[in-house]
């Protein structure tokens, strides 16, 4: 034991570098000392490790060696075909419907029409919605918020909806006739977002705005409805078949 | 035989002891050279590992397994939405590099007479030889992406593709669909002409009536509270690079995260 110890002592090569010996910690004898957040994260890490290889012993599911289709060249070759057909695409859009270019800019001469590209329709839709804003009795009849504010708050209000939609929709329904309402919702979302790109470019719809800006909001609803009674419906008979089946395989006694 | 060790790693007169051809012995000598300097082998090992990768085969889908090809084959093209708007992305990203060449974004103000970025889109269009389809293309595959986009994204919503592991890439799909549209304002603001003039002005406004922040940012990302020639600049850089850098990390992000995930079938 002496002996190990003076040998280190000489072995000073200048680099302090002892080999492992039997007193030296593994792994994970070390990550087994730590303290706090890396101790947690070890203990959760084994943890989830375990759970893996438990569920991997339960199941009964074969990782099967038969494969499918080589990626080299089978899948690359359709890759490539599919690329250079839509690549295709862009570049006869772009030689039969060339762009424009307007006028100079002029701030003295404000266009009758003013828009954004077509994409951001709906964002201008949102910021008409000026007669939305309540206007309330406890400040004399005035808005807590200007038109202006008010419609890019209805811009900020809906983007965040749809980001947490995954977390107020859970469970494994997947297709739409097995999620009606939220099926029906997102037609809904669908159609508003035409309607108030509709009412966006309202300066060009022969159409009283009163009427306009009241559809923006009663189509989308009247959509909502109706495809959530067709969805509705067809899950009845979704579910009848699958009942059918069911009951067909195993006869009530 | 002398009593000297012999190198094991004596490498030249490995070679004088082989018969070796002069393009063998040059290419030994050319891959010493740069192994004992670069450490190839290394990397050659990796590069193997590759080539193995490449022709392996990828594990049966879920329509596969199932054979479900011949009721769901419609649908696939809905599913290749996301790489379609990623092909678009790529033709704009090489056009819009192109067009970058002739553009400067200097506009004197905004006088009804015709300044140097507009000029220089005149020029593009006019006497630029293949500028006019370059600019084209540049316009088009912008839409298509985001048309494809909008698309993509009502696919997964319609298919549920967003539910239990998926959460955090549908929140960072929406970044990224926010960064489309932000790619899309700044790049029709460069050309100043009347169009890009007042939805700059409408920019300018929905920034002024945010409640604390507005006026700040405005000053931010307009350069002022009216368009002038730093607005115009603050477009450009914001269109050439900030978000080039940004979009791209954060499409790479998307991506990869759907290849550790695995697409959502259909089901």
């Amino acid at each position: 034991m002496s002996d190990t110890n003076d040998d280190k002592d000489v072995a000073a090569d200048g680099t302090g570098i002892v080999a492992p010996d039997d007193e030296t910690p593994t792994w994970r004898e070390r990550k087994e000392r730590t303290e706090g957040l890396s101790r947690l994260t070890y203990e959760y890490f084994e943890r989830a490790r375990r759970e893996d290889q438990d569920l991997r012993i339960e199941s009964d599911y074969v990782e099967r060696d038969v494969l499918a289709f080589p990626t080299w060249p089978h899948e690359m070759v359709r890759n490539l075909a599919l690329t250079s057909f839509f690549v295709g695409m862009i570049i006869f859009l772009a030689a039969a419907l060339p762009p424009h270019i307007g006028a100079p800019a002029n701030s003295t001469q404000t266009p009758a029409v003013i828009l954004p590209d077509w994409y951001l329709y709906w964002s201008f839709g949102l910021l008409k919605l000026g007669p939305l804003n309540p206007e309330l009795s406890l400040l004399g009849g005035s808005k807590l918020m200007a038109d202006r504010a008010y419609g890019v708050v209805a811009n900020i209000v809906v983007v965040g909806f749809i980001s947490i939609v995954p977390f107020l929709n859970k469970g494994a329904a997947r297709r739409p006739v097995e999620q009606p309402f939220w099926a029906a919702l997102g037609v809904g979302g669908v159609v508003f977002a035409f309607t108030i790109s509709a009412l966006a470019v309202k300066n060009l719809i022969s159409m009283s705005s009163t009427l306009l800006f009241d559809l923006a909001f009663l189509l989308p609803i009247a959509a909502t409805c109706i495809s959530y009674a067709v969805l509705k419906s067809m899950r009845e008979g979704y579910m009848f078949e699958l009942n059918r089946r069911y009951y067909r395989l195993r006869p009530p006694k | 035989m002398s009593l000297e060790r012999k190198d094991e790693h004596d490498h030249k007169g490995w070679m004088q002891e082989r018969d070796l051809t002069p393009v063998e012995s040059i290419y030994l000598t050319v891959l010493m050279w740069l192994d004992k300097r670069l450490r190839i082998v290394d990397y050659l090992e990796i590069l193997e590992n590759l080539y193995y990768k490449v022709n392996m085969q990828m594990p049966k889908s879920h329509t596969e397994q199932y054979n479900l090809d011949n009721k769901f084959w419609y649908w696939y093209p809905l599913y290749a939405l996301g790489s379609f708007s990623t092909i678009a992305y790529v033709v704009a990203a090489v056009s819009g590099a192109l067009l970058g060449f002739y553009y400067s974004p200097a506009a004197a103000g905004a006088s009804g007479s015709p300044t140097v970025a507009y000029e220089q889109i005149t020029f593009i269009m006019t006497d630029l030889n293949l500028g006019f389809f370059l600019r084209s293309l540049h316009r088009w595959s912008a839409q298509v992406m985001v048309a494809a986009v909008f698309l993509h994204m009502l696919r997964v919503y319609f298919t549920g593709a967003y539910k239990e592991p998926r959460e955090l890439n549908w929140i960072i799909g929406i970044v990224l669909i926010s960064l489309t549209m932000v790619f899309g304002y700044t790049g029709y603001l460069l050309p100043w002409d009347q169009l890009a003039f007042w939805a700059g002005q409408i920019g300018v406004e929905m920034a002024l009536s945010v409640p604390v922040a507005g006026e700040w940012a405005a000053q931010l990302v307009f350069g002022g509270f009216t368009l002038t020639q730093s607005t115009l600049q603050r477009m450009y850089i914001l269109h050439v690079f900030f978000l080039p850098f940004i979009a791209t990390t954060v499409i790479a992000i998307h991506i990869g995260i759907v290849w550790m995930q695995g697409i959502a079938e259909p089901h």
